[in-house]
Formats: structure tokens, sequence, C-alpha cells
């Protein structure tokens, strides 16, 4: 099944005819190459903390710098998000670390699809010398702000104002009852059973299990307890959709030429995809329910990567939902659409399963499911331990990386490789 | 909590339909189609849209049973659904089905329009346009 997929050139998917379709592809400039991550950093992960975003996006910030063996003064460029949660600035970043020289600052960073795109955002800044050593951090205090009544990740939708007269008085909402429909539709059109959607929660859950560092780490999960549980929004049960988290992790990326001279093994860029769904700006009018526009993503990251599914070791996908991961394993090209239920079975996304044994192991931190809900952030820091070789869940001789990044509306791919020293 | 406004400039004419057991949407005459959701003028031709009264025969797209608490403006628990008018197949209409048990639904099955007074916690009930599995 994987040999089947083939690379393909920039050029061959930019000459391709255009066809009727619900979403597209935002061509974006080759990177590949140029830039790598040369520094991680986390807060931990938990439930209501207390602690404000900027106080945890400063501890991760440090943390990445210091990973990195940098200074704050080296530091000339922060991405942060731009719509979600409250985020930094530099003001925050020079008075937390006393310093006060020019810092390129951009709202294109931070997690989601963002985790992603930001890479492609850095190396444009670095092309014009703009910025050498970029750090990219989000953080969040939903759990916090969710135990305080004090917002939640959908006031957004229950605010806007087409949805408000339209959709919530009929109970469109919270998020799962979106993704609970699209399940339902995926399960009638390629027979997907409740047990085989288990796979993915599960085998997170084991992921966070044996992660330290993973808000589940010490809750099991058998299949027998998921399947005895109410669904909450019918077929979407509590263990399919995502935490809410109190966290920040952050990353700094530089000039790939400087990386190799630098303390930690560099994770490359090699590829970057952001494709987006149109004519659609409402969820509830997506014409295809059964895929994520990480169909028009994927594409370009891989052969901006020159590279092709069947050459990834590791993988981490926004999951937000377990039927919103799995849709997108098949959208970035690992099995053939509709083949998803039977391909993520026999483990073969567990990390003990490497890809010479047919696996492809899959957020192997525990995911938005298990290891919390830092909207991937935690994810792509994920990756680059498992590029170095540091990662509690060590996938063997994992040499490529990809992450695929989600908004509903939008997604991103990421491929990184491990870089020489 | 977000309830109906019936004098809204463009979904206010949805709800009153409601009212009135009329199962309406935003149309474009020169197109020939329903523009949803509503917009000020056509999108495609600038045209003034006005508002269509449909036959209330749908397909069931798709649909969630939603557990009582998950959504906290509604004290029971419902079934969500997604629904296309059968005069427009590319709209989805946000709906719920009523009058109907979950594992009697299916999708793309025949649904038609059922209009049922709504409440939210705290708030006034409305009418709203719902759908059912037609009888026999």
């Amino acid at each position: 099944m994987l040999g089947q997929l083939s690379r393909r050139s920039l050029a061959d998917l930019a000459r391709a005819a255009p066809t009727p379709r619900w979403g597209a592809t935002l061509p974006l400039d080759d990177i590949a190459g140029e830039l790598a991550i040369t520094g991680i950093g986390e807060t931990a992960v938990t439930g209501p903390s207390g602690r404000t975003p900027r106080a945890m996006a400063l501890d991760a910030v440090a943390a990445a710098i210091a990973d990195a063996g940098l200074r704050p003064a080296d530091i000339d460029g922060l991405m942060v998000s731009g719509h979600i949660a409250e985020q930094i600035g530099p003001d925050d970043f020079h008075t937390h670390f006393g310093t006060q020289h020019p810092l390129w600052f951009s709202t294109e960073g931070g997690a989601m699809i963002w985790a992603a795109t930001c890479a492609h955002r850095a190396a444009q800044a670095m092309r014009k010398g703009i910025a050498t050593h970029i750090v990219n951090v989000f953080a969040v205090d939903w759990a916090s702000r969710r135990a305080a009544g004090t917002g939640a990740p959908g006031d957004w939708h229950a605010g806007e104002e087409l949805k408000a007269q339209l959709e919530v008085p009929l109970g469109w909402l919270p998020q799962p009852v979106y993704f609970a429909t699209f399940a339902r539709r995926y399960m009638h059109a390629y027979g997907l059973t409740e047990t085989q959607l288990a796979t993915l929660p599960l085998t997170f859950r084991r992921h966070a299990n044996e992660h330290p560092q993973a808000v589940m780490r010490n809750r099991e999960l058998t299949l027998e307890r998921y399947l005895a549980s109410k669904p909450l929004a019918s077929p979407l049960r509590k263990e399919d959709c995502c935490l809410i988290s109190d966290g920040a992790a952050a990353w700094v990326m530089s000039p790939a030429e400087r990386a190799r001279y630098m303390p930690q093994v560099p994770a490359i860029v090699d590829g970057v995809g952001h494709g987006c769904v149109q004519g659609a700006p409402y969820i509830s009018q997506q014409q295809e329910l059964t895929a994520t526009p990480q169909v028009f993503a994927a594409p370009w990251a891989f052969a901006m990567a020159n590279t092709s599914p069947a050459e990834v070791d590791v993988i981490a996908v926004y999951d937000c939902f377990s039927s919103t991961a799995l849709m997108q394993i098949e959208d970035l090209g690992f099995c053939r659409k509709g083949d998803g239920g039977s391909f993520i079975q026999d483990d073969r996304l567990h990390y003990s399963r490497p890809r010479q044994r047919g696996g492809i192991p899959c957020n192997t931190h525990g995911g938005l499911l298990s290891h919390g809900y830092l909207l991937g952030a935690s994810h792509i820091v994920e990756l680059v331990k498992q590029l170095r070789g540091t990662a509690a869940n060590q996938v063997q001789a994992a040499e490529r990386a990809v992450y695929a990044g989600f908004t509903a509306d939008e997604a991103s791919t990421l491929v990184l490789s491990r870089g020489a020293q | 909590m977000s309830i109906p406004d019936y004098h809204h400039s463009l979904t206010g004419p949805f709800w009153q339909g409601a009212a009135q057991h009329e199962l309406r949407l935003s149309w474009c005459r020169p197109c020939a189609q329903a523009i949803w959701y509503p917009q000020a003028a056509c999108p495609h031709c600038g045209a003034a849209l006005h508002w269509h009264v449909l036959s209330g025969d749908a397909l069931l797209i798709t649909w969630s049973e939603v557990a009582a608490g998950l959504n906290p403006h509604f004290s029971e628990a419902y079934i969500s659904a997604l629904v296309s008018p059968v005069e427009a197949p590319t709209v989805r209409l946000v709906t719920r089905m009523v009058q109907c048990a979950a594992q009697d639904l299916r999708c793309d099955m025949p649904v038609t329009v059922r209009f049922e007074k709504l409440q939210q916690l705290h708030g006034e009930p409305y009418v709203a346009p719902c759908f059912t599995v037609p009888q026999g």
C-alpha cells in the first residue's frame, strides 16, 4: 500500500490542472533545508493551574533558548498566535529577560496550523536578514478559565453573528457536535466501526501512560471501558475528545548552516504545506464531510521535502477529535481514503511498531486526547525529541517526522528530518 | 445563550417563517438557487435576495445524539442534524431530528420538516424548523 505512494515535485503540483474542488493549496516558497529547530522548551501541561499564559509562555521560551545553547539577547525574532488565547509580545520578552535589542515580532506563529507554517514565515524573515534565531511560543490557560467560568474554546463559535442566529438556537454547539456529525457521515461512507475508532484514543492513551509529562499518565483506558461509556455526542465519547489544559511550549528556529554548530541535533525543516476549505466559511456548510483540508496541504509539503509518506518514521497529528486524526492520517497519504479504520489496526500507530515493521507511530506523547491540549505545540516538541532520539516513547531510528496541523477550515503539514551535526 | 432575533436584517425572516410554520431559505432568483448563509446580495450576480418557501422535504446528511449536559443551554438530550432540502442540495441546514429515535436514522434517508417549540435555559420559547422521519 505504502510502496505505491511516489514522490511528486512542486513543479508537478503547480502544473496540475485545476479541478472543481472543495478546497485549495496555498502555494508556499520552497524553503527546504533552509532552517532547523534548534531548541525546545515546555512547561508542565496540567489541569487548572492558576498560572497566567504570560508566565507559562516565558518559562517555555527560557527553556527553549537554554536548550538551543543561546542567550536571550541572541533571539531576534518572536512568533506567537494572533488568534488564540493571550500571548506574549516583545515588551514581555524584554521585561522578563532584561534585554532591549530589536526583536522582529510576528503573530503568524503559535500552534494549530501555525505550528507548521511559522517555519515558512521564519524562513522568509531569515532570507531578508531580519532575524536569525526566532522563537515561536504558544501558551494557553483554558483549564483555569473553564474552572473559573471565564472562557472556553467555544466562545468565538457561540459569538459569531450568523452562527448565533442560525446554529446556536438549534443546539449546533459545542465543537464535539460538529465533529460527531462528520464522524457519523464517515462511518456511513466507509463502514468504520466504533471499535476501530477506539484504536486512536486507546493507542494515544498507552503512549501517555508511558510519558511522564502527559496529563493522562496514570489513567489507563481499556476497550471495554471505552465501549461501555455513553457517547457525549454520538458516535464520539469523552475519550474521543481533546483534553482542556494549561501549559506552554516553545521552539527556536535557526538557519540550518548555523544549526550544525549548535548543541542539539537539529530538526531540519524540509517541507511545509498549507491547505484551506473554499466556499464554506461555516463548517456546517463544508461540502466534503469525510475529509480534511489536509488533502490540500500534505502534497505540497512532501513535494518540497522531496519525499513521500512511505519514507516517514513518526507523525504527530492534530487530534482535537479521534475521527479528525483518522481522516488526516488518510489525507496525509498514509493509506487510501476510507481505509483508515483497518489501516490503524494491529498497533500500527504505536511507537513500538516502527516503519520497517509496517507501523507509522502517531502522537507518541499522547496527543491532544491524552498528553494535553496545547493545540499542537507539544506535537512539534515531541517530534523534535523523536528526531534527537530522546523521546519517552522513542521510535527506533526515527529520521523523518511529519506534523499535521488543523483548524477545521485550514490544515498544514510540516516535514522534519534529523540533521547532521 | 443566543435566541432568534426576529428583526435581524439577514436572518430575521428565517425565524419569522418558522413562527408561521414555513421553511424559508434566502434565494437568488436570477441564479435560481439558495444563497446560504444569507448575505446582503447574491455573491454570484449581485442581485437582491429574497426568501423562498421550501416544501420541507430533505435528505438527512448526518446526525449526532447529544447527551444532556454537553450543551449547557439545553437541559435535555437531543439529536443534532444536518439536512439538505430537496430544492437546495448543497445547503446543509443545521437542525434537529425530533419525534424519532436515533436508532431509526440513517444517512441519506428522506426526512420532512416538523415545526417544534424549543426553549433554552432561562430563555423564551421559539418555533424552530426541526425534521422528522415521514410516517408510512
